[in-house]
């Protein structure tokens, strides 16, 4: 029976790099850079949503305010220092080192405001397991599988069958060509980082409630780029892929070898995936885009 | 003794700033995991001491040589195939996690864990890390001045063009690469044969961020930039020991800032040189005037706007 609830952790936890992932693969291809400060605004918007549950609110309350908490801080990461910077034709390196620049800003603000210690986000849920069929299923798992399919189910209706889905995967295509078709590139950037704040919120608080709460939580955000750089990176169907692949890998990695090399093991994966397939599994080249 | 060994640790960071020089402000790449460089150095030349009774000199180099060798099989997967900076990046991130992890669980005598290598002799002098660090240097500005140093330079610039020109991407990114490689691990035999006690704990991810955070204040594209903000930045956090975390949040946002207003750096794409010093504060008045007219300048074209 363990193997089974092995494969339901690791379904979850992957549904989870499969969120941060693809909030990941949204901003790299339609910026071509890698946003760092990714890890960054997750931990901010966990914190949110610790705090407020912590004041008495319910998980609900808790969820809405790491969601806002992660708009507003990716919004302003935008506007601050990611746009001025793109209006100065920056190079890419330049932005990275930036978008380097918030994480190491934002991690170590909160180490040294709130300290280094662990805290526990309580669920919410009334039971902690269910047990279906003798198999122990953790609530949260369930929660965070079924919200991660519901949020990508809303990203791929939002990308393919609205108007500003369709900008945006435009300008993922091209940024330039986009902007003279009568694009309002602005209002894209604006749209692309509401989404990935969001992607990082929702992750945040899953990853609060099944582990801690802590400021060095953002590294987790690493993983998720590992697993869009094995779905392929810029494409979204490959970071769902990676993300889902991963979260298994690690779990049986931590389950059956050791728990203290998993951390070896993935980044091992995501360098024999560049070795053999560099383009990753479903990447098609330069070209493959959203 | 203090003042000599605040000039060691500066020694040794400008060892392992100008190497990453070469790699992020020359040849245009990334990387936050030069302090695993620095940990397999220390670690190679600590050991090749102890356990083989190898000559300082030559443990330092073997050192050095050692970390050039890990990062070729870190380098030559995500160089290859004219792959984005991104993998590099992502990888070196991993890199410096994953040699601090292996480090911290070999609970043998040898490596000793997390408990690291105490009882080291102190080989390092003050003048011999003077002395590595100069020729050091020196090799580096040959080394950037020369036709390779060129091709760096081109292939940051325009990785295309470049390669249109006939400079093989992948040989100049995985040269530089090892380059840099082989001064961070010389400079972690140096600072450990200096310390007298190495652990993993010591090449931190703020290490990496250190050297960062040196280079892009020193300025991007240049030797002496680097190396005064080496000097600068180390003597500076000798006197601000006790902000421990707000330093890392400082340099958070000095990469911010820098990157936003003038992502060349300090000294970006010029060299420090005595001889123009001097000109400039000999003929202060005409350049004051200059510097005035510049602005008067400045200032009218906007309100114009």
């Amino acid at each position: 029976m363990t193997i089974i609830q092995q494969m339901i952790t690791s379904v979850s936890v992957g549904g989870l790099y499969a969120v941060l992932a693809v909030g990941y693969a949204l901003i790299y291809s339609v910026f071509d850079f890698t946003n760092f400060a990714f890890g960054g605004i997750m931990m901010v918007s966990a914190f949110s949503g610790y705090f407020v549950s912590n004041a008495g609110f319910g998980t609900i309350a808790s969820m809405i305010a790491a969601i806002v908490t992660g708009i507003l801080v990716s919004i302003a990461v935008e506007l601050l220092a990611y746009r001025p910077m793109r209006k100065k034709n920056a190079k890419r390196l330049f932005l990275m080192i930036s978008a380097m620049g918030v994480n190491i800003f934002l991690t170590n603000l909160y180490l040294s405001l709130f300290g280094a210690n662990l805290r526990t986000l309580p669920s919410g849920f009334k039971a902690n397991t269910i047990s279906i069929m003798n198999v122990q299923i953790g609530t949260v798992d369930i929660a965070a599988f079924l919200t991660s399919m519901v949020a990508l189910g809303i990203l791929t209706f939002f990308l393919y069958k609205t108007r500003s889905g369709i900008t945006v995967r435009a300008s993922a295509t091209d940024i330039s060509t986009a902007g003279l078709m009568g694009i309002n590139v602005n209002k894209v950037s604006l749209i692309v980082f509401i989404i990935s704040g969001t992607t990082a919120a929702i992750a945040g608080m899953f990853f609060g409630m099944k582990y801690t709460v802590y400021p060095g939580m953002g590294a987790m955000s690493t993983k998720a780029f590992i697993a869009s750089v094995i779905g392929g990176l810029g494409s979204l169907q490959g970071a769902v892929l990676g993300g889902f692949l991963l979260g298994i890998m690690e779990t049986l990695v931590a389950g059956y070898i050791s728990a203290t090399y998993r951390d070896l093991f993935s980044f091992g994966i995501m360098i024999v995936v560049l070795m053999f397939m560099p383009n990753g599994l479903v990447g098609r080249g330069d070209q493959s885009k959203l | 003794m203090y003042i000599a060994s605040v000039i060691v640790t500066v020694c040794a960071n400008i060892i392992s700033v100008i190497g990453l020089a070469l790699l992020t402000g020359y040849t245009g790449m990334f990387s936050l995991g030069h302090a695993g460089f620095m940990a397999i150095g220390a670690y190679g030349a600590v050991l090749l001491n102890r356990y083989y009774a190898v000559p300082y000199f030559l443990a330092l180099i073997s050192g050095g040589v050692m970390a050039a060798f890990v990062s070729v099989i870190i380098g030559y997967p995500t160089l290859r195939n004219k792959l984005r900076g991104d993998y590099f990046a992502i990888c070196m991130l991993g890199f410096g996690t994953v040699v601090r992890l292996i480090l911290n669980n070999l609970n043998n005598p040898v490596i000793n864990g997390a408990l690291g290598l105490p009882g080291i002799p102190k080989l390092t002098s003050l003048w011999s890390a003077l002395f590595i660090m100069a020729i050091l240097v020196y090799f580096m500005w040959n080394f950037v001045n020369s036709q390779y140093g060129k091709n760096c330079v081109a292939v940051q610039q325009q990785e295309v063009a470049a390669e249109m020109m006939g400079v093989s991407l992948v040989k100049t990114k995985l040269l530089s690469l090892v380059i840099s490689a082989f001064y961070c691990g010389v400079a972690g035999g140096v600072l450990g044969f200096w310390l007298q006690y190495i652990a993993p704990a010591s090449f931190s991810d703020t290490r990496s961020n250190d050297f960062l955070a040196t280079l892009v204040t020193g300025g991007t594209n240049s030797i002496t930039g680097p190396f005064l903000a080496a000097i600068l930045l180390t003597t500076m956090l000798e006197y601000l020991r006790f902000l421990v975390n707000w330093r890392l949040v400082v340099y958070g946002l000095l990469y911010i800032l820098v990157m936003r207003f003038r992502p060349e750096g300090i000294m970006g794409y010029k060299e420090f040189s005595l001889k123009k010093t001097i000109l400039f504060f000999k003929e202060f008045p005409q350049n004051m005037g200059k510097l005035k007219g510049k602005w008067v300048g400045f200032w009218e074209s906007r309100n114009r706007n």
